[in-house]
């Protein structure tokens, strides 16, 4: 398939889920300039414009600490936001090793082993692949919309654009550890920031977009970073080097014979 | 008849006179009985109640005096080994007069999550109000409430996970398990309540939530893992278990507590045992002084044992009257020891603060506070143990004194 390269910025976050959340597109946004939008609408629509959408994307990790660093190329596949696969390209020693996300089930394949492992609720809020992301950050997807109350905090114009900084406090029952989540929109959906605070109020961790670009005809966040605040020499970034969207994908890409065979 | 009984009564004023011969050895020895049954009473006491402790705790731990459940629950306590909710008969059998308290409850692993840590769980969904008689949980909060219904939307989580989660009374937590399909299920609870458990690996590993909140979250609506049944008093659940296990659905498994931790039992089933040893010991400690004693008793009569042998007095009555004078000897002596007994126990029975020098005793399953236990049981068999053992001892200065021969006897300085 082809690849168009961006000029130089952009990354989304992490799969489908992070790409969901980060990548905006830009039109349906004209009517936003006059009116204050709900808040909640807002992030519905950043998300329900990758409804239906497919994506294949090249991108780069880095995963960052006080003494060592390793970066990770992968590919990712995205179909809406309830589909993803996401394959190692590079280094070689964990070349192959792919993550599958279906719903909320998620599945991880090891060359090395030779097994997909199903993972398990247990599993879900460790680490994905070593970086700062949890499993459980990469495999949820639209959760943000219903399990949430949104609250918009304030709108500011900046250049060209309005940013919209909501207010997220998740409901009683939501499996949500956090007191509440604060999100920078941009007036064309690109997701800016994402901040996770506790429930003393203290800022936990924070999703940072560092750079836009446009690729393949849309604004992406093409550029982010996963940063804990309690430790600030540790973060991952995730870079998006390449995207395509609307693409034709084989119905059996996103299975586990593909997660173990690839055949794309 | 009649001569038996006046030879009784003159045996009888016989040695109770000698006894007080020579008052100074009689009070030693009388001392070193009283002390020596005494301290057989009083540590059993405290044994037994350190024990009962260990297993009333580990039968809260549990819990209960009879669980049903799936027969492969016990070796794989997943939610797939689920048991639907008692009804007919066995509903019937539960709710008769002499089941002191039943309950069903879920028990499934999980992992709870917070802000900043996660960590994993045993999670136990219960009936709230029963668990009061079941694992005297809602006593041990000590922040907070105990669940109220079973409607209940929180959790109560021991202080110690608390601690390694960072989280704290009134905070929402992230409680994650899976459904019978394997799918995950999760959902954010308020820590409602904090306990402290006697054992403190409890304390970071069972979460409390509400039965049928569990039931929705795990979508297990009308099932559950245990039913458990708690009967008067655990040392005796024979009948309970007959009866109900008489109505249990085949294809559930029905067990006493003692085959379900068999250490329980062990710890059970060797206190007798280990109590008639302790009762032995003590005694053949005793029985030194008790054989000196009467030894020297006969050595110093042995002119008079001579005459009233001589005056025609059969070798078997003098038998009978060392015999009972060492029986009146250990009369006394089991009376002030019982005495002694019983009034040092029954202050201590509110309870005795040993976490002074009990540090660790938690790792054993006892808690720091002692409770005594003094039973009807354990003082006969102290006392049983004294009397049978104290005449046999007695059998031999006394056989030697009936066979003394009169003429040397008398004859002797």
């Amino acid at each position: 398939m082809a690849i168009r390269r961006a000029n130089m910025k952009g990354k989304p976050f992490c799969l489908a889920v992070l790409l969901l959340g980060l990548a905006g597109l830009s039109p349906a946004l004209a009517a936003s300039d006059t009116a204050t939008p709900d808040p909640r609408d807002l992030i519905r629509a950043a998300m329900e414009h990758w409804r239906g959408i497919t994506s294949y994307s090249e991108m780069t990790m880095v995963i960052h600490r006080s003494d060592w660093e390793r970066s990770f190329s992968m590919q990712a596949w995205t179909e809406g936001d309830k589909l993803s696969l996401v394959r190692v390209t590079e280094p070689k020693r964990d070349a192959g090793n792919g993550t599958l996300v279906k719903d909320q089930s998620m599945w991880t394949f090891s060359p090395k082993i030779n097994r997909i492992l199903k993972v398990p609720s247990s599993m879900m809020n460790q680490s994905w692949m070593g970086s700062d992301f949890s499993n459980k950050d990469i495999s949820k997807s639209t959760d943000i919309i219903d399990q949430y109350d949104h609250r918009l905090l304030k709108a500011v114009r900046e250049d060209d654009h309005f940013l919209y900084t909501i207010e997220s406090i998740p409901h009683e029952e939501a499996a949500v550890v956090w007191g509440k989540e604060i999100v920078v929109i941009r007036d064309d959906y690109v997701m800016l920031r994402q901040e996770f605070w506790d429930q003393d109020d203290i800022l936990v961790k924070v999703m940072q977009a560092t750079e836009l670009a446009q690729m393949d005809g849309r604004i992406i966040a093409s550029r982010m970073r996963m940063q804990k605040i309690e430790t600030p020499g540790e973060w991952t970034e995730m870079a998006v080097d390449a995207i395509d969207f609307d693409i034709d994908i084989a119905p059996s890409l996103f299975t586990l014979s593909n997660l173990r065979n690839p055949r794309q | 008849m009649q001569g038996f009984r006046l030879h009784f009564v003159m045996l009888l004023r016989l040695s109770w006179r000698n006894l007080w011969r020579n008052h100074r050895r009689t009070y030693i020895m009388l001392g070193a009985i009283s002390v020596g049954v005494w301290a057989m009473i009083f540590m059993t006491a405290l044994m037994r109640g350190m024990v009962d402790d260990m297993l009333n705790q580990g039968i809260h731990n549990l819990p209960g005096h009879i669980q049903i459940q799936h027969p492969a629950f016990l070796d794989d306590p997943s939610v797939v080994n689920s048991i639907a909710e008692p009804e007919g008969e066995l509903l019937a059998a539960l709710n008769q007069p002499g089941v002191k308290r039943w309950a069903t409850r879920i028990k499934v692993p999980a992992v709870i999550a917070s802000e900043r840590e996660s960590r994993g769980i045993n999670l136990l969904g219960v009936e709230a109000e029963a668990e009061a008689d079941i694992t005297g949980l809602p006593a041990q909060v000590s922040e907070g409430r105990f669940l109220e219904s079973n409607q209940d939307q929180g959790v109560v989580i021991g202080a110690k996970l608390a601690q390694r989660l960072e989280t704290r009374l009134g905070k929402r937590v992230v409680v994650m398990s899976q459904d019978p399909d394997n799918n995950i299920s999760e959902r954010g609870f308020r820590v409602v309540g904090i306990y402290r458990a006697e054992m403190p690996g409890l304390e970071e590993y069972n979460v409390y939530a509400a039965r049928d909140t569990l039931q929705k979250l795990l979508r297990i609506e009308g099932r559950v893992s245990q039913i458990v049944i708690v009967d008067q008093d655990y040392r005796d659940i024979e009948s309970l278990y007959r009866r109900i296990e008489k109505v249990t659905p085949s294809t559930l498994e029905i067990k006493p507590w003692y085959e379900i931790d068999n250490y329980l039992a062990a710890m059970f089933n060797m206190m007798d045992g280990f109590v008639l040893v302790w009762v032995i010991i003590i005694f053949l400690a005793l029985s030194f002084g008790l054989v000196n004693t009467l030894v020297m008793a006969v050595f110093e009569r042995v002119r008079e044992i001579g005459l009233i042998q001589a005056l025609g007095m059969r070798p078997r009555l003098i038998v009978y009257q060392i015999l009972l004078e060492s029986l009146l000897l250990l009369l006394i002596g089991l009376a002030i020891g019982n005495g002694l007994a019983i009034i040092t126990v029954k202050p201590l029975e509110s309870g005795l603060d040993i976490s002074m020098v009990a540090e660790g005793m938690a790792m054993m399953g006892a808690s720091s506070m002692l409770y005594p236990n003094l039973t009807l049981h354990d003082m006969l068999l102290a006392n049983s143990v004294v009397i049978i053992l104290g005449i046999l001892t007695s059998i031999l200065p006394a056989w030697r004194a009936a066979h003394l021969d009169p003429v040397r006897a008398l004859n002797s300085t």
